[in-house]
């Protein structure tokens, strides 16, 4: 991917001649900064500025801030609507509160009850509620102008693939037993001289799940973004108004594909992480 | 592995462990404070509606059988009224052919009264004529008598009287 940015970035830096060129451009809206003025700035220098156990850099980003507006926004929205639902008991009349309702049912009714047991539906439904609504509240934000995508970076869906992966691998060894778990990986019926094959091919099979899940959301939220100001870049490339028109509604038009796609990948990230921890739920 | 230290995919391990940190302490703080009570809820709802269904379908089959009952004894109500009114039309029937039949028998009593009545009368009318001719007759007779008599026109007098009162009678 980086590769073909060159190629571009070099083919349009030899036509526009541009001070800042595309790929400038691109990797400054799509790459994470550490926030080095104001208060953030301060905290980042006088607290945070030795890394955690070495490796973990803690100082406050932009994808940091981005993670957090997501999860504020996440508690602005749902605590209210949590006391509105448990005060109306026949349902509110309020099209603000059906409408996260219609989201939550969805949540309740396409991810978590088609991969559960019934009776393991209510203790998961927390878990998947926040990483749906999570997930979809970051590939939103980064579709205002002015803020980033918390989801369009690999460190960030790493994070919620680990999650998941943690989730698959401790529920499976709290539902079947420790041993039970990774005896389970392999599945029941195969040729005994088979199995030591099958093992490492399981394991491996175990972590491409996350690995898969990480790299489609933060395709997907990269994409749409890379196409968005790509558009918007061929005004400034052809250095003609007349450009604009056709760039504007070309990027226009994939703003709105991105809407959905925000909704796709968010519903796919949480969908696709209710069927692996449901799956090891049982031995296959 | 050098793509991974810079550039678009960049996997920055402090984003990593602060995405994981916030997650975690958003998962914690929704799952207190909105997912359970939501979840809660909206179970609990959706119980009451498959109960309030249930108690509807209930009603409908309770409602159901009510109607069922209330129309067939509607109709039998309808029956039974329809035979009352034939009762009372026959009832009244009879009691007009009665009451018919006692008013001309009555009158035909009457008639008959009227009519031995009247001819008692007549009787009675007759046999005061009869006497009261045969004073006339004694009179005229002694009248007749005084003035002359004879025996032959005596004996002949009374002849006549006698076959006069004959013919009366």
């Amino acid at each position: 991917m980086i590769h073909l940015l060159h190629s571009i970035n070099s083919f349009i830096t030899s036509g526009g001649g541009e001070d800042e060129s595309m790929f400038d451009i691109v990797m400054h809206h799509l790459t994470d900064h550490t926030i080095t003025t104001g208060f953030i700035g301060k905290i980042n220098e006088q607290y945070l500025g030795a890394k955690l156990f070495g490796i973990f850099d803690m100082r406050i980003t932009r994808w940091v801030i981005m993670l957090w507006v997501a999860a504020i926004i996440c508690l602005i929205v749902f605590v209210p609507i949590a006391r509105k639902i448990k005060n109306a008991k026949y349902g509110s009349s309020s099209k603000w509160v059906n409408l996260w309702e219609v989201l939550i049912s969805f949540v309740h009714d396409e991810i978590v009850e088609p991969n559960f047991d019934h009776h393991y539906v209510k203790k998961a439904m927390p878990y998947f509620l926040s990483v749906f609504f999570f997930v979809l509240f970051c590939n939103l934000a980064g579709l205002i102008p002015g803020m980033s995508t918390a989801t369009g970076n690999l460190a960030v869906t790493a994070g919620l693939a680990i999650l998941t992966l943690l989730g698959m691998i401790g529920v499976g060894m709290v539902k079947q037993g420790p041993l039970g778990y990774w005896a389970g990986l392999v599945p029941h019926g195969v040729p005994a001289f088979v199995i030591p094959l099958m093992f490492p091919i399981e394991i491996i099979g175990l972590f491409i799940k996350p690995f898969a899940l990480t790299v489609r959301l933060f395709a997907n939220m990269t994409a749409g973004h890379v196409v968005i100001i790509i558009f918007l870049y061929l005004v400034m490339m052809f250095q003609s108004y007349w450009v604009g028109i056709g760039s504007v509604t070309g990027s226009l038009m994939i703003y709105l594909l991105e809407l959905l796609v925000a909704f796709i990948q968010a519903y796919i990230f949480a969908a696709l992480s209710a069927m692996f921890i449901g799956s090891s739920m049982h031995a296959h | 592995m050098e793509v991974l230290k810079e550039g678009l995919l960049k996997v920055d391990p402090g984003l990593l462990l602060w995405t994981i940190i916030t997650f975690l302490a958003l998962l914690l703080i929704l799952w207190k404070a909105a997912w359970k009570p939501i979840v809660e809820a909206l179970d609990a709802r959706a119980e009451k509606v498959r109960g309030d269904i249930e108690s509807a379908e209930r009603n409908r089959l309770e409602t159901e059988r009510l109607l069922a009952q209330h129309r067939d004894q509607m109709s039998k109500s309808k029956e039974e009224a329809a035979q009352i009114i034939a009762e009372g039309r026959s009832d009244a029937e009879v009691l007009k052919n009665s009451i018919l039949e006692k008013a001309n028998a009555e009158a035909k009593d009457v008639i008959e009264r009227a009519k031995r009545e009247i001819s008692m009368a007549k009787d009675k009318a007759l046999s005061e004529l009869k006497s009261e001719v045969v004073t006339l007759s004694t009179e005229i007779a002694s009248k007749v008598i005084v003035k002359n008599l004879n025996p032959d026109d005596q004996k002949a007098f009374i002849e006549e009287a006698l076959t006069k009162i004959r013919t009366v009678q």
